[in-house]
């Protein structure tokens, strides 16, 4: 764990609290000075234009980029680290290890030969392909192993960079199942998407991120020109076609 | 003479264990150089040694003493290269090599004569090998081995993928500076053999061959370490028996062994599409 992120017991129901955040990459501050929190136990949606920075905040929670400025606190789980799951939206195998989908889930979830079948079912992998070379798997095929290993570490807090992205709609549906499943039992799930449907359904927090400017408060910011918090509930209209309404700044109305 | 007394011959003796040992090595550390596409790293590093030979003919004392220090150095140098810094992997190899052999080239020019020795480092020779050297081959060779079985997990994972191998908390840092440094150290040792200009090839082409029938990680492994082990030994006993160079000897037979490989390979899926 970085410097910048610590261990702290909160008095809240939060699981990670970030505050004043600023990441750069290169020369281009690809966050600044945002706050946000994640709610213990709730499926929360990061919601945000290209390149506003949700990956980047979720890489920074992860400890996978470094950040210039603010601090990410962890609320300890019984005394310890919350375990983290991370599925990125996109991921390049090597070619040269000629690694197999079983392979995959020994190395990466120590799942065992035993376990493998139910593993894969469990986010509607196909049957034909668990002999299949990583490599040769469809983008879709790949998310589903990695949330299925992710899935079989048991994390406290899983973190999905768009995971229906590149999946049909009949998996669609399943791996949404899961998620909720998990969620019921308790895990903490953070979801990058650009599908407002599903946040409209599922959402218990949608944090959004825009123009990577901190707002000041929760009245002026609409999702405008800011990063915020904003309860599901409070959103009374979330307009069918973001792209159509959307100003350059957000996708949510009438907060 | 009989053919098996090749086999009785010291110095031959030394080659072929020194080989057996060297290809283990190179084809494990070549297994996760070549998916990280490092290939050109390990061209790099060994050229650049050039420069520790150099100093060691220079000074009088061991060269490889010299080699292993400096590549080792590189190796550090490289592994401290991250997504943040603002040279990437591949350009600094090129410096250190433009800076490693230009350093040995004008060193070795201030030196009188011809150097026949160098002849040795440059393209490998079996009578060279020593002993002492097979013992402080067969230390490296067990050292490693247990690296490689602490940290093995590591090692697949932050190939695979790197960013998971972070968030399970393994040990990223730690297994990268065993990769870089390992290699470069072990390519320094296979100098004897392969020699600075080809000494590269034992780490790349049995990864490349395997890879052309390995269906698995795991056979892919496997094959991997029989044709390093099978190219040095087979390298070796055609080095001797027509008197030319270890090192392009098992180049060679190297480059044999991938494009037969390649040749099988395109045969057997040609076959799956007809039989289709």
């Amino acid at each position: 764990m970085s410097n910048q992120i610590r261990l702290k017991e909160f008095t809240n129901e939060n699981i990670v609290e970030c505050s004043n955040l600023t990441i750069v990459m290169g020369n281009m501050e690809v966050l600044s000075k945002a706050s946000c929190s994640i709610p213990k136990n709730a499926l929360t949606f990061l919601v945000g234009e290209n390149g506003s920075g949700k990956t980047s905040l979720v890489r920074s929670i992860l400890g996978l980029t470094p950040i210039k400025n603010g601090e990410i606190s962890i609320n300890p789980i019984n005394g310890r680290a919350p375990v983290f799951g991370y599925v990125p939206q996109n991921i390049e195998f090597p070619k040269h290890l000629q690694m197999t989908v079983i392979e995959y889930l020994q190395y990466s979830a120590a799942v065992p030969l035993s376990d493998i079948k139910s593993t894969l079912q469990n986010v509607d992998f196909p049957e034909t392909h668990i002999v299949s070379r990583i490599t040769e798997l469809s983008g879709g095929q790949v998310q589903k192993l990695l949330l299925a290993a992710e899935l079989f570490r048991s994390p406290d807090i899983l973190f999905l960079d768009e995971p229906l992205s590149n999946v049909d709609s009949t998996s669609e549906r399943h791996i949404i199942d899961v998620i909720m499943e998990i969620k019921n039992q308790g895990v903490s799930i953070v979801i990058i998407t650009h599908d407002w449907q599903v946040i409209s359904v599922y959402a218990n927090h949608v944090i959004c991120l825009n123009k990577n400017i901190i707002c000041e408060t929760s009245e002026s910011c609409i999702c405008r020109n800011s990063l915020s918090k904003i309860n599901i509930k409070n959103i009374q209209k979330v307009t069918s076609d973001p792209n159509s309404t959307h100003e350059g700044y957000c996708y949510i109305q009438n907060i | 003479m009989d053919f098996f007394e090749i086999f009785n011959i010291p110095f031959m003796q030394r080659a072929f264990l020194g080989s057996i040992l060297l290809a283990i090595l190179f084809g494990l550390f070549g297994t996760f150089i070549v998916p990280r596409k490092l290939g050109f790293m390990a061209d790099g590093i060994s050229h650049a040694s050039l420069l520790g030979i150099a100093i060691g003919i220079f000074v009088g004392f061991y060269p490889l003493a010299f080699a292993i220090l400096i590549s080792a150095i590189f190796g550090f140098l490289l592994a401290r290269v991250n997504d943040y810094s603002r040279i990437t992997q591949d350009g600094l190899v090129g410096v250190f090599l433009a800076g490693g052999m230009s350093g040995a080239i004008i060193l070795l020019s201030f030196m009188p004569g011809y150097r026949p020795e160098l002849l040795s480092y440059l393209f490998g020779n079996l009578l060279s090998i020593q002993w002492l050297e097979i013992y402080g081959l067969t230390s490296l060779f067990i050292l490693a081995i247990l690296l490689f079985r602490i940290q093995w997990r590591s090692l697949v994972i932050t190939t695979v993928h790197s960013d998971l191998a972070h968030v399970i908390g393994m040990p990223v840092t730690r297994t990268k500076y065993f990769l870089f440094i390992g290699t470069s150290v072990t390519l320094i040792c296979g100098v004897k053999l392969l020699g600075i200009i080809l000494v590269s090839a034992l780490l790349i082409i049995p990864v490349l061959t395997a890879n052309q029938i390995g269906r698995s990680f795991k056979s892919t492994l496997i094959a991997t370490q029989l044709s390093g082990i099978i190219a040095s030994v087979f390298g070796i006993l055609l080095a001797y028996i027509f008197d030319i160079p270890s090192g392009p000897s098992i180049a060679l037979l190297l480059v044999f062994t991938f494009i037969s490989a390649s040749i099988y390979s395109n045969i057997k899926k040609h076959k799956r599409i007809y039989q289709n």
